[in-house]
């Protein structure tokens, strides 16, 4: 017998059991939820987190042989344990796991910061800023041309809008729909630990893009306004308020940034807590203070990184706390996604999607050409730009409250092409960095590698 | 106080843990129970200052219960080693004989007095009374031999005894915690059981989660993932248990025991965890002490005072059991049963599991008696130990610091 098919019979006989397990460990909470209807409130919180945990490991890991992320798996394993199809995890539950985003957030923007290094950015600034041009002027304007293309598609109250009102909320649509995430290119690289010009490529542009949006957003906004509601007069007077916010961001973030290279300098030890007082206690005070938590969090990273020698143990310390928290995260934000919104909503949200992607694919096309990119980074530089998560969603609840008449509907189909978005977006990026050859071959430290120190009795 | 502020207090006391488990210079550091903390917790709790409010005390209870299941997750992945080593089966024996010993005789003391006094509304009342005391008294904390061993630099055939049976003896309390939980199932069950299946279901749910969990890290799982399913299937069962008004502290314990007994990688896996016990620790021992309310029974002191007595005594019986049987025990004296009289981390968590289950009367006063028994074994068994050992020729005098050094540690 070969050593080839003794590793695949293995494998499969790990991959039986580790199903077999899922499929126990999701009985037993299935048992549970049946046998106490009743909520035990924070405590039943616990309990889906746990399962999450462990359904996310388990799925990822079973799903890997097909070549698809991780993140997938964590993923898939919240829309099966969430409140739309074994509701082993309800939305009251789903709602009240927000805190575990906020560390997750936290960490993610730091881990991004502290993965853009200048000298990389330096040398790819040209194809940054031609991206960042191209995807976010000509590629939202033709978003919203699509968007106004699907018009007799779309939910009755947006298709009956006057002509300047709906061009308005095309606007809006485009705006939304060059945002991109943070925490899903994280979420691959965490697991791949690829390096190379696509990686840093697509870090630089999805870290960046983030304050883009959040512009021109405010702009658009401004813009649309009078249009939608006929009330209102024009006023960018929003933008001095972003600006205060962001400039205020990078300061605390540079602070915050230069006190974490301190810390790694002298004292080095118990980072896992000290990320948890960051991730929970800095992101109350920026929540209060209303600065952009991902921004501060992430110039953070970037000062510890590049103003400091700190940059590489950083990184290590989030990898070995974020992998946890990551499986979480993505796993609740599956377990979020509007699963029957997504079954009424799928054809003109698939549409939206699809049309999204090929103004981003034929964006980045010309981005390359523009910027004299190397064939690969022509080749893939877009698979990074797909993915899509918590921002538009915040973005679209601000458009629904912004726009009380039109915002439900609006909402809803940002939900369902944001979640076809969500996980297709990873598996994309993950095959592009394997093509890429980008993706790092050299294995992670295995469970039984551990040396246990000798311990006192 | 802001909940905020409270868990970024816990979360300072848990770095401040994390040190005291790093260095050696820092082992002997604090008093062995961490009843110091229970104390700090005291203070700020709704009862003295009240910067922690009942309220804010009880929105934290998840949290809470997390901490004593991790806690008693750790006991169980632990049990029956000492160290690296496991421990022989004369220790295993001592350990239960002691635990049954030293609780029932707790339990018997209490049952009475409460008797006597009329405490307790109802006879299921004062059962769980009675046993709660019991099974929150029966043990002796780990970290009491290990914390002389380390100051005194003890090295010896009884110091390797003591140490075992203090490794020895947290099963019996734990079972006994779930037989009394079993006691009031909760009325939202919708599948009637017979009383008696609980705690064979707490047991089993531990036993068989455990399993699975030892399954997945046989396999080559990342460092990473392994935490992943270390963290996943302790909070599956937490929550699950905790749901049906089971013992989270049971199921946890038996959990982590039953990994380690399943599992080829138990060594691996009680070096990746042990680290995290002093972290997790005084975080849950500040919020028990945030829980004391001397004022819950007028009757407080009298039931402590019989529970301590009979514990005394208890622990001095088990000390002549061993005496007549080792040499060794013998050279110590017949008070050396009294060096096992500390008790701490595993005793104040079933009281506050206790006071969270059973709020009121009978919750109260558990886990006041559990933090007034730990106190009061601060006195005499880091004491009572050090003498033992010094009488049994096994303290290395020379290599003892100097009072001065000592203190800065």
């Amino acid at each position: 017998m070969s050593g080839g098919a003794a590793a695949v019979r293995k494998g499969l006989g790990h991959h039986a059991v580790h199903l077999l397990l899922l499929v126990a460990f999701g009985a037993l909470l299935f048992y549970v939820t049946r046998a106490v209807p009743e909520v035990n409130g924070g405590l039943w919180m616990i309990t889906a987190i746990g399962f999450l945990l462990l359904a996310g490991t388990l799925l990822s890991e079973l799903l890997m042989p097909l070549g698809l992320p991780s993140l997938t798996g964590y993923l898939v394993a919240g829309v099966v344990a969430g409140p739309y199809v074994l509701n082993l995890v309800d939305v009251q539950t789903v709602k009240s796991m927000s805190p575990i985003n906020t560390l997750a957030l936290a960490l993610i923007a730091l881990a991004g910061g502290a993965e853009l290094d200048l000298n990389a950015l330096r040398k790819g600034v040209r194809s940054l800023a031609w991206a960042t041009l191209i995807q976010s002027l000509p590629g939202l304007l033709l978003v919203s041309v699509s968007f106004v293309a699907v018009r007799p598609m779309l939910p009755l109250v947006l298709r009956e809008l006057p002509w300047g009102a709906f061009l308005g909320v095309s606007l809006l649509w485009g705006a939304l729909a060059i945002t991109r995430s943070p925490s899903a290119t994280l979420g691959v690289l965490a697991q791949t630990r690829a390096h190379g010009p696509l990686t840093t490529f697509t870090l630089g542009f999805v870290m960046s893009s983030d304050i883009v949006v959040v512009v021109l957003v405010a702009v658009i906004l401004g813009v649309v306004k009078p249009l939608v509601d006929p009330a209102a007069s024009f006023s960018l007077e929003s933008l001095k308020t972003l600006g205060h916010d962001l400039f205020g961001s990078v300061a605390l973030g540079t602070t915050l940034g230069l006190f974490i290279a301190a810390y790694l300098r002298i004292v080095n030890r118990q980072m896992l807590v000290v990320l948890l007082v960051l991730g929970f206690g800095v992101s109350t005070v920026l929540d209060y203070l209303q600065f952009d938590a991902l921004l501060t969090f992430m110039v953070a990273g970037f000062i510890v990184r590049n103003l400091s020698n700190q940059g590489q143990k950083f990184l290590q310390h989030i990898e070995s706390t974020g992998t946890v928290v990551y499986v979480v995260f993505f796993a609740i934000a599956g377990a979020g996604l509007d699963v029957p919104l997504i079954r009424v909503m799928w054809p003109v949200a698939l549409i939206m999607a699809a049309a999204r992607g090929l103004i981003t694919y034929a964006g980045a096309r010309v981005s390359g050409w523009l910027a004299k990119d190397s064939p690969m980074l022509k080749r893939w530089s877009w698979s990074g730009m797909i993915s899509q998560a918590g921002l538009v969603l915040g973005l679209a609840a601000m458009v629904a409250r912004e726009f009380p008449g039109i915002g439900p509907p609006f909402a809803s189909l940002a939900i369902a092409a944001v979640a076809i978005n969500q996980l297709v977006g990873p598996i994309l990026f993950k095959v592009a960095l394997d093509r890429a050859g980008e993706t790092s071959r050299v294995e992670q430290p295995s469970f039984s590698s551990i040396r246990p120190p000798a311990m006192p009795g | 106080m802001n909940p905020v502020l409270l868990l970024m207090g816990l979360l300072v006391l848990s770095y401040l843990g994390s040190f005291l488990v790093g260095g050696r210079t820092s082992r002997g550091a604090g008093l062995p129970s961490g009843v110091e903390y229970v104390a700090l917790g005291f203070l700020f709790g709704p009862h003295v200052l009240d910067l922690v409010g009942g309220d804010m005390l009880a929105s934290f209870e998840p949290v809470v219960q997390v901490a004593l299941g991790w806690l008693a997750f750790t006991v169980g992945l632990d049990f029956g080693y000492a160290g690296e080593k496991r421990v022989r089966p004369g220790s295993l024996l001592l350990g239960t004989l002691g635990a049954v010993v030293t609780g029932g005789a707790v339990a018997t003391a209490v049952w009475f007095t409460i008797r006597h006094l009329h405490i307790g509304a109802s006879t299921r009342d004062q059962i769980l009374l009675a046993g709660g005391i019991g099974a929150a008294c029966s043990e002796t904390t780990r970290h009491a031999v290990r914390w002389v061993v380390e100051r005194q630099n003890a090295r010896g055939p009884l110091a390797e005894r003591l140490n075992e049976i203090a490794h020895a003896d947290d099963l019996l309390p734990l079972i006994a915690v779930a037989v009394l939980f079993a006691l009031e199932p909760t009325p939202a069950v919708a599948v009637p059981l017979p009383l008696r299946d609980w705690p064979a279901i707490t047991v089993g749910i531990g036993l068989l989660i455990g399993g699975g969990a030892s399954l997945l890290v046989r396999s080559e799982l990342k460092l990473d993932e392994t935490w992943a399913v270390l963290f996943g299937v302790t909070l599956l069962a937490i929550g699950a248990t905790a749901r049906l008004s089971l013992s989270t502290l049971t199921v946890s314990f038996f959990l982590g025991m039953a990994m380690a007994a399943f599992s080829q990688h138990g060594r691996e896996l009680r070096a990746m965890v042990a680290p995290t016990e002093r972290p997790v620790l005084l975080p849950a021992l500040v919020l028990a002490g945030a829980h004391i309310d001397f004022q819950s029974s007028p009757y407080l002191a009298v039931v402590a005072t019989a529970a301590i007595a009979a514990r005394l005594v208890a622990k001095l019986v088990i000390g002549w059991l061993m005496a007549a049987g080792s040499p060794t025990a013998r050279k110590a004296g017949a008070l050396v049963g009294l060096a096992l009289m500390s008790s701490g981390a595993l005793a104040i968590s079933i009281g506050l599991a206790f006071a969270l289950r059973f709020p009121g009367q009978v919750g109260d006063t558990v886990l006041v008696v559990a933090a007034t028994s730990a106190l009061f074994g601060e006195f005499v068994g880091p004491y009572r130990l050090r003498r033992s050992l010094e009488d049994a020729g096994e303290v290395d005098r020379a290599a003892i610091p100097p009072a001065g050094a000592q203190g800065a540690t």
